[in-house]
């Protein structure tokens, strides 16, 4: 009753032919309370014309009172104009890869009618082609990991790598239509909050989801023409004789250590003194060195400038530092950008950060309330099963009437570098790092530029800094991932007392060993493991390793993080020997103790003890 | 040993026993290019062990070329004048094997040490009693690792040894904590277990869930090989608490040890599935196990069958 009189008092504001977008600012004029009491008659049935005027009304449930965008969403539904509009699908995705799949795939599950479309595929991804399956399986991590493997073990592949992506871009298009979802095959494009255009055909949503990920980004320097990404670098015909991989994040490595291992000669060119910014700084230089041990010659704080073809084909490239010749083959592997051009969302409304991510909120919404966007396009933690989790959230959200926020906290995740590297939770620098000067009269905050923990101790002791912000990524992107992984972002000398208590107080636990494998193969190969514990509540706060098998080890431990257990969860847990994973549940001594003084002592500077016995 | 593992290619071996060092062994000679033949007593190996962990082995022993003899028992070792043995089993005589290896089992070391006439209890096959302390029969006399024959494992020998230093020297009584030790199998493929195997934990909790996964790992899709992994979660239904994990694989032992640490502080199927995979690996598996391969319900006696119910796949 209540529904129908709410829907006939809406529909006395409105005139039929209302396009979404005013309707939207009319609520938005409303009392909250209107479109509350609507959500809240779950237990009343919807109105007989409401349900049968609308393909799927009957299996979409009010949505709980979150966000009034949502609210929105469910009340222009009931409103007798809109709800008469038929849209063609309940949800309309557009990119086929992993984020999309899942969404697609579960909001299928839960009684929606979907569609996705994809670009035809490819092996190399652009602006018209890409392929069902997206990155990760067809040129991300499946072929990266299948790569690898054959770098380590010198097998050939069987079958061409064209064979293989399409049958896993086959295998894709199964589970798309064993759930019942619609694929078209071409490039969509939004027209309007609810309308799609794929190569000039139209199609209404009731939602419309974006996840079309990522591709590879060159700068455009003289010679770029000359240069290969990581979709051609999977596509090569045999391995590189001399390669110059320019680079210093996971792709570079991995790619460095598939060709060392193919026995090319490979040379990496990185911007910064270390690769793997945001990694743990031991990791960092544990990796570097082994790599080295390898083969593989690092150039530290070099730029690309051009690349230069020369008479007999080989290519040069020049850097800041000077010319390095004889390469056979120049990678770039200097980021990726979310693929966001051309996709109609600058006129829809959609926005974006500065680098063509799409911004959202914690349920994946972007700026207009019926577009929503997971995934690497929306540049928040870029890995596959991320990815899977914020689609699998947003269905829940969509068509299970559970709003369901992503959960960012403890996310694992791995490098294929050889070695290998696994890790969760924080690193040692990530760790709450506040420096008190009670002598220093002014409150500083300083953005460190320090990239070490000792580093940012000895900056602090020379400027008499009162607080310091992790030094780790640009300060405006820290604060949301921060929240999220429960740092805090300090930035008042009242905040700074409070993070202390919390997290000041640090014991690390290190392993640096060599593996028994190596001692049969004589090659140099050592494994790094590192524990950080916080020293008040005894919770293990990140867990890192460098070795082989570490991806592997890392997952169960993962679990253990994720769950807050602590040292002693750790400890009394029994080996598995001989492994390496059970360094993890024997590390008896911290190899350092950090432990802020309280001021009232006197001295303020942190103190670093050598190893201590526990 | 190396020397020996020069002269193994192209030689034959039987070796006799079904426990984890007869299989880890079967395992190094075949992968060295013996021509390796494994008699068992029973009718699988590894027994004790998760029922379909004991299958899955052999199998996996079986494509690898390994020759699985089942319920033969040894009789007799013939030495013929070329120098070759033979094994009389009760189901007859195999010829030609340069060596016969007999991994049937490990006894405690206890003979001559004085313990009978010190007073010194011992089981009948000769492992020294102990209470939850280690202490014998004796009170000034202790015992750990395998003389005791509890868990023969390395880091239990361990474990118990240090929970006696704390006990008789820092005034700590400590107690050896035997729940959820986990342990593996360096078979090829190699297992890795935590926590209660499925029929322990149907006679124990009664009504479970069980998760499987058997797949072709990434490796195997590009080298050819026949390789596959399986992976089990054993959840108590009520719970949700996982009560066992069991895994046969490349790099099982590995990756169970982490959610040893899970399993050990009672950490629930949920915990497990909130928790992101690692991708692309074999473990990240265990994270993104969503629907039970089976679902064991036992029923309550007032219903009149008391048997247990074992559903089909049903979806979670």
């Amino acid at each position: 009753m209540a529904a129908a009189a709410a829907a006939a008092a809406a529909s006395s504001l409105t005139t039929p032919k209302l396009t979404f977008p005013s309707l939207q600012s009319l609520y938005r004029k409303l009392p909250l309370s209107f479109p509350l009491s609507l959500s809240s008659s779950s237990s009343l049935p919807l109105p007989k014309t409401l349900t049968t005027t609308t393909t799927s009304l009957s299996s979409r449930r009010p949505l709980s009172h979150h966000r009034r965008r949502h609210l929105t969403t469910r009340a222009e539904a009931e409103n007798g104009a809109e709800a008469s509009r038929h849209y063609d699908f309940d949800l309309f995705t557009i990119g086929a890869g992993s984020g999309g799949v899942r969404a697609s795939r579960f909001a299928a599950n839960f009684g929606a009618s979907v569609a996705v479309c994809e670009l035809p595929f490819s092996t190399v991804s652009s602006e018209t082609t890409g392929g069902v399956g997206g990155t990760c399986v067809l040129r991300g991590c499946v072929p990266k990991k299948l790569l690898v493997y054959a770098s380590k073990y010198a097998h050939e592949f069987d079958e061409s790598r064209g064979f293989w992506m399409e049958r896993l871009t086959g295998i894709y298009k199964n589970i798309l239509n064993n759930a019942g979802v619609t694929l078209i095959e071409g490039r969509g494009k939004i027209v309007d909050p609810h309308t799609v255009d794929v190569d000039g055909k139209l199609y209404s949503a009731r939602h419309i989801l974006i996840s079309v990920g990522g591709r590879p980004f060159i700068p455009d320097i003289p010679g770029s023409g000359y240069v290969i990404d990581s979709d051609a670098a999977l596509d090569l015909p045999s391995k590189p004789k001399k390669i110059a991989i320019v680079g210093g994040g996971y792709i570079a490595l991995e790619f460095a250590g598939i060709f060392n291992g193919l026995k090319s000669d490979v040379h990496v060119f990185i911007r910064q003194k270390k690769v793997l910014r945001g990694f743990d700084e031991e990791i960092r230089d544990f990796v570097a060195e082994q790599m080295s041990l390898r083969g593989i010659e690092l150039h530290t704080e070099e730029s690309p400038q051009a690349i230069i073809k020369s008479a007999d084909g080989s290519l040069s490239l020049k850097t800041n530092k000077g010319t390095v010749e004889g390469f056979s083959h120049v990678m770039f592997a200097t980021g990726r950008r979310p693929n966001t051009k051309n996709l109609g969302l600058e006129s829809v409304g959609v926005k974006m950060t500065k680098n063509g991510a799409i911004e959202v909120d914690e349920y994946s919404c972007t700026s207009v309330p019926s577009i929503w966007a997971v995934g690497d396009v929306t540049d928040r933690i870029n890995l596959t099963p991320v990815a899977l989790m914020e689609g699998g959230a947003l269905a829940k959200t969509l068509f299970q009437n559970e709003p369901t926020k992503p959960d960012y906290r403890a996310v694992p995740s791995a490098v294929f570098s050889q070695p290998p590297i696994g890790q969760v939770g924080l690193t040692e620098e990530q760790v709450m790092v506040i420096v008190l000067s009670k002598s220093a009269k002014r409150s500083l905050v300083v953005s460190a530029i320090c990239t070490s923990m000792t580093g940012a101790i000895v900056f602090a002791l020379q400027f008499q800094v009162v607080s310091l912000l992790p030094p780790l990524h640009p300060t405006n992107d820290i604060k949301p991932l921060a929240a999220a992984s429960g740092i805090f972002v300090i930035e008042s000398p009242l905040e700074c007392k409070t993070a202390t208590k919390e997290y000041g107080d640090i014991d690390v636990f290190t392993a640096n060993f060599r593996p028994l494998k190596a001692t049969l193969s004589g090659l140099p190969d050592r494994v790094f493991m590192k524990l950080i514990v916080c020293a008040k509540t005894n919770k293990v706060l990140g867990l890192n390793m460098c070795g082989e098998d570490s991806p592997e080890i890392v997952q169960g431990f993962a679990v253990a993080i994720k769950a807050g257990l602590t040292k002693e969860d750790f400890d009394s847990t029994v080996g598995i020997h001989p492994t390496a994973a059970e360094e993890f549940v024997t590390m008896r001594t911290p190899t350092r103790k950090i432990r802020e003084h309280p001021p009232a002592e006197g001295k303020t500077d942190h103190d670093v003890k050598a190893a201590a016995g526990v | 040993m190396l020397h020996l593992i020069c002269h193994l290619s192209q030689r034959k071996i039987a070796i006799v026993g079904g426990g984890y060092i007869a299989l880890e062994f079967a395992g190094i000679f075949n992968g060295l290019k013996s021509d390796v033949h494994v008699f068992i007593r029973q009718k699988k190996v590894l027994r004790g062990f998760d029922e379909e962990i004991r299958d899955f082995v052999a199998e996996q022993m079986s494509l690898r070329g390994i020759e699985l003899h089942t319920e033969e028992s040894p009789q007799a070792i013939i030495k013929s004048a070329d120098g070759s043995l033979s094994l009389k089993t009760n189901k007859g005589t195999v010829e030609g094997f340069s060596h016969v290896m007999f991994a049937t089992g490990r006894r405690p070391n206890t003979k001559n040490l004085g313990l009978e006439s010190v007073g010194v209890k011992m089981t009948k096959n000769g492992a020294i009693e102990v209470d939850e302390y280690s202490c014998t029969s004796v009170p000034s006399i202790w015992a750990v690792g395998d003389v005791t024959d509890r868990i023969n494992l390395t880091p239990v020998a361990l474990m118990e040894g240090g929970a006696l230093a704390k006990t008789l020297f820092q005034n700590e009584p400590t107690k050896p904590d035997y729940r959820a030790v986990p342990s593996a199998v360096f078979s090829q493929p190699p297992i890795g277990q935590v926590g209660l195997t499925e029929e322990q934990a149907t006679k124990e909790y009664g009504d479970i869930d069980v998760f499987t996964a058997n797949f072709r790992p990434l490796k195997a899709t590009l080298s050819g090989l026949p390789d596959r992994v399986f992976m089990k979660l054993i959840v108590c239904a009520k719970t949700n608490k996982v009560l066992g994990l069991n895994m046969c694989g490349e790099d099982s032992p590995e990756i169970v040890q982490g959610f040893a640490v899970a399993i050990k502080a009672g950490l629930t199927k949920e915990d497990f599935d909130s928790t992101v995979g690692i991708h692309p690996t074999a473990a990240e598996e265990f994270v993104t196990m969503r629907t039970p391969t089976r679902k064991i319900r036992e029923h309550p006696p007032a219903e009149g069958k008391t048997d247990h119910d074992v559903k089909a796949a049903a979806g979670v």
